[in-house]
């Protein structure tokens, strides 16, 4: 009991730590926010367009307003920079001082990540109820069952995004070019993990290579469990699935890349 | 001959946002902002005559900095007059800027993957310099800083010294007669900073520039600068020449003792003379107020087995130490 | 007085340039890495637009190919963002926190000049030249040969672009005289210009309006490429020309008032 008692201090003392650094960049962020508004405010802006006053596989305009009104909200709740972090923290060093404390440097990302998404999800939330008053395409109904669902998987999503950040991060140890590759990874994700349309409107060949890699279950599940597109048990079951898998195998590769990469940091140095 | 560089009443007042620590200080800053004014520079006045070395003085925070972007152009004074080299530094424009030089200890002009040539070339074009005179003042830098074998390396491959060298040089191709040095020395090891002090002093006596330096290395101002100005919370506080600034505060003299004989001397002996700074036979040192010094030694010279004597006045650090908790008044030593 | 540019200016600007040539030529890895990178957003770019048209025939009124020539000269503006734009004015807010700008400020050139024009990383040129061959294929495929006078016109209408895109950053980094701890200006200007992607006439009618009137958005993409295809006359060339002399006259005074600041003038 004693343990629990000291991690909940010890991430007390980090998020309260996070949040008074983001205050000071209070405007920094809020830019962030703008920045992961507009992207889909523009494809919501664009499939509105096409979509007329017809349906565009199976969406009408509303559809696509709350698809991309859920998607801002998860994408904010499960986005992880800790790559860029991690890449300057090898490259410049910082990533010393933090091994020499006895506490795992991913418990402060951890923490990081904690106060970001309390924030910033809060000022998307309330973007998406001022919005919802004066427009009722974007309004969901206030299901509990499918909240509590969502918001579950929303965690799963968050852990994975995490992971993946994370250990790409560690790709540092070996090349300057780690956020790169994440980049290249995110430019996958705009079409494999449905930021730029649902899944459902891809090709189906492209839809099929999505379905067998994890890229879906970072943002398309959560959504469209918030929506409502995933429903039935099985679906459900299928996606809890898929996202606790592909959450197991990046922890590996996490695991694998800070061991490994903490041996060649030792060998080689800063 | 006109002066250099003339403040009148200068003063500068920054406005800036209070916050008190913790999150509850950082909310209520959001909320309701709140403001103070902080006068960085109050009224202070100076001249500075052509050819001049002069130290500016100061703890951290005591707008020593302020007062030299003033000069420099970059600050527009709250209140106060400015002259630099003829010109009212704020608007001065080109041709003020091409009469002064502004080296930052802290910051680097020079282009980090690229020898230090790289960046005087751009300097060149950037201060306008005609290729003769370019060649002619690089060789003189070069000659005088002892640069011939690193102007080819790439500025990340020169040691601290080496770099702040490569600065002076690039800031000083264009000939200022006027050169602010805010820290010019920082960082640099012994060595670094001995020739950097000799470079200082010859570019002066050869070019007759003015420079105004900051430094909180105290051998770079006994060695540099003749006269100082004191600055603390704003206020200039002395003006002058550093030995007059000692004889003025330092109210003790430091007698430096190498006894001969055995050990017979104690420390309880020497306590009977004056403060006993510090003893290690048959080194001792005394200190003992300042109009005592010369009664004290005859007392000492006749009491105990004195091999050597001197006195000395303490050091520098300490006066300007004592500058800046009690201040510089004309007392009554 | 406002806009005179000394003839001196021009050595400074091709001794910076070459200073930064002699840099870049030590990193020539990042010339494989900026065209393969910007082979990849290329691709991302047209697999995205070719996801639109599965479902639709046209975008705002625009067919494929046309859109495709807008993306070209997207990539072109970006090429010439990310090669001067953001390594130059971009840092303006981290040198304005950290002092770096006092050095700036103390030499005998104009400040925004300097700071705006100070790196040329070439590499990103390529982005240029990738992105107006792209939009030279997709009018080949429209089957549309311009004639002098439109060619011209996209011209004038391209260096319109160009100045609006500067005077937008300039107004941008402006800002980060007074909000001294926002360090990511830029990526205010990275969600706005993101809406530069498509034609302005594929959004819904008040973002369409922002984007011709508020935030000149569709100066930049959509008024040069019609210029190219001939969806607009020639004549827009001169209204393209007085926005972009606008946007930098507001820009400039933008940027002496936060100048100003900065110094204390403005008490």
């Amino acid at each position: 009991m004693n343990r629990v008692a000291d991690w909940a201090r010890r991430y007390g003392a980090l998020i309260r730590n996070a949040w008074l650094v983001d205050l000071q960049y209070r405007a920094s962020i809020v830019l962030w926010i703008i920045w992961g508004v507009t992207e889909p405010t523009i494809a919501l802006g664009i499939w509105w367009s096409i979509a007329g006053d017809g349906q565009v596989g199976g969406y009408a305009r509303a559809d696509f307003a709350r698809y991309f009104f859920a998607l801002m909200l998860v994408n904010q709740l499960t986005i992880a920079w800790d790559s860029w972090y991690l890449d300057r923290w090898i490259r410049e060093g910082d990533l010393n001082y933090r091994l020499a404390r006895p506490l795992h440097p991913a418990h402060e990302a951890v923490a990081e990540n904690i106060a970001y998404k309390a924030r910033s999800g809060g000022m998307i939330l309330v973007v998406w109820l001022v919005a919802a008053l004066v427009w009722p395409a974007v309004r969901l109904p206030l299901a509990p069952g499918r909240w509590t669902l969502t918001a579950l998987a929303v965690l799963l999503a968050a852990a994975m995004r995490f992971f993946i950040s994370f250990a790409t991060g560690l790709l540092a140890f070996w090349t300057t070019r780690a956020t790169a590759i994440m980049g290249l990874h995110g430019g996958v994700a705009l079409f494999l993990s449905g930021r730029i349309a649902p899944l459902t409107l891809l090709p189906p060949a492209v839809a099929g290579v999505a379905a067998l890699l994890w890229f879906p279950y970072m943002l398309a599940f959560p959504v469209n469990l918030l929506t409502g597109a995933v429903h039935g048990t099985a679906a459900v079951l299928h996606g809890f699935a898929g996202q606790l898998v592909w959450l197991g195998l990046w922890v590996g590769a996490y695991q694998l890349a800070w061991t490994r990469g903490l041996r060649r940091y030792g060998a080689v140095g800063g | 001959m006109p002066p250099a560089i003339t403040a009148e009443q200068l003063s500068k007042t920054f406005r800036v946002k209070v916050r008190d620590p913790g999150l509850r200080g950082a909310l209520e800053a959001l909320l309701r902002p709140r403001y103070r004014d902080v006068h960085a520079v109050r009224e202070v006045t100076f001249r500075i005559d052509p050819g001049e070395i002069v130290a500016f003085l100061g703890p951290n925070g005591a707008g020593k900095t302020t007062t030299l972007k003033m000069l420099a152009g970059l600050l527009y004074p709250t209140s106060g007059r400015v002259e630099v080299a003829g010109f009212v530094p704020w608007g001065g424009g080109p041709e003020f800027k091409r009469r002064i030089a502004l080296v930052l200890g802290n910051r680097q002009q020079l282009v980090w993957d690229l020898p230090p040539e790289e960046t005087f070339l751009l300097n060149r074009a950037i201060y306008e310099i005609a290729p003769a005179a370019y060649r002619e003042r690089l060789a003189e830098l070069v000659t005088l800083l002892e640069l011939g074998d690193v102007l080819d390396k790439p500025v990340r491959q020169l040691s601290l010294g080496e770099r702040m060298k490569c600065e002076l040089a690039a800031a000083l191709l264009h000939h200022p007669p006027i050169l602010f040095l805010d820290e010019p020395t920082l960082g640099l090891d012994v060595t670094a900073q001995e020739a950097i002090r000799r470079f200082l002093t010859e570019y002066r006596d050869r070019h007759g520039a003015t420079v105004l330096l900051t430094s909180h290395y105290m051998q770079d101002v006994t060695a540099l600068a003749r006269r100082v100005l004191i600055i603390n919370r704003g206020r200039l506080l002395y003006d002058g020449a550093l030995d007059a600034l000692v004889a003025r505060i330092a109210r003790t003299k430091r007698l430096e003792l190498v006894l001969g004989g055995d050990d017979g001397v104690t420390a309880e002996a020497l306590a009977a003379f004056g403060e006993v700074k510090s003893f290690r036979f048959p080194n001792a040192v005394l200190e003992v107020p300042r109009e005592e010094a010369a009664a004290t030694s005859a007392r000492l010279l006749a009491a105990l087995p004195v091999a050597d004597l001197s006195i000395e006045d303490p050091p520098i650090e300490d006066v300007i130490r004592q500058a800046f908790t009690r201040g510089v008044q004309e007392d009554d030593s | 007085m406002m806009f005179r540019v000394p003839r001196s200016a021009f050595r400074v600007l091709a001794a910076l340039w070459r200073l930064n040539l002699a840099e870049e030529l030590q990193y020539r890895a990042n010339f494989v890495a900026s065209v393969l990178g910007t082979v990849f957003w290329i691709g991302t770019a047209l697999l995205t637009l070719a996801l639109f048209f599965r479902h639709t025939t046209r975008l705002g009124g625009w067919d494929y190919w046309e859109v495709v020539v807008l993306l070209g000269v997207f990539n072109a503006l970006t090429g010439v963002i990310e090669a001067v734009l953001r390594p130059g004015i971009g840092r303006l807010a981290s040198e304005v926190r950290n002092g770096g700008l006092d050095l700036v400020l103390a030499k005998p050139v104009d400040a925004q000049g300097f700071v705006s024009f100070r790196r040329l990383d070439v590499w990103h040129l390529t982005d240029v030249v990738l992105g107006l061959g792209l939009a030279g294929y997709a009018l080949s495929r429209l089957g549309r040969v311009p004639g002098v006078l439109q060619l011209a016109a996209f011209v004038v209408a391209l260096a319109a672009a160009g100045i609006v895109v500067y005077a937008i950053w300039v107004a941008l980094m402006s800002l980060a005289f007074w909000f001294v701890s926002v360090e990511n200006l830029s990526v205010l200007f990275d969600a706005v210009y993101e809406g530069a992607r498509y034609p302005v006439t594929a959004y819904p009618g008040a973002l369409r309006f922002v984007f011709v009137y508020l935030l000149p958005i569709a100066w930049t993409t959509t008024i040069p490429t019609s210029a190219l295809t001939g969806r607009l006359g020639p004549e827009i060339a001169v209204a393209a020309a007085a926005v972009a002399a606008l946007a930098f006259v507001l820009a400039r005074l933008l940027w002496r008032a936060a100048l100003r600041r900065y110094t204390g003038a403005s008490g």
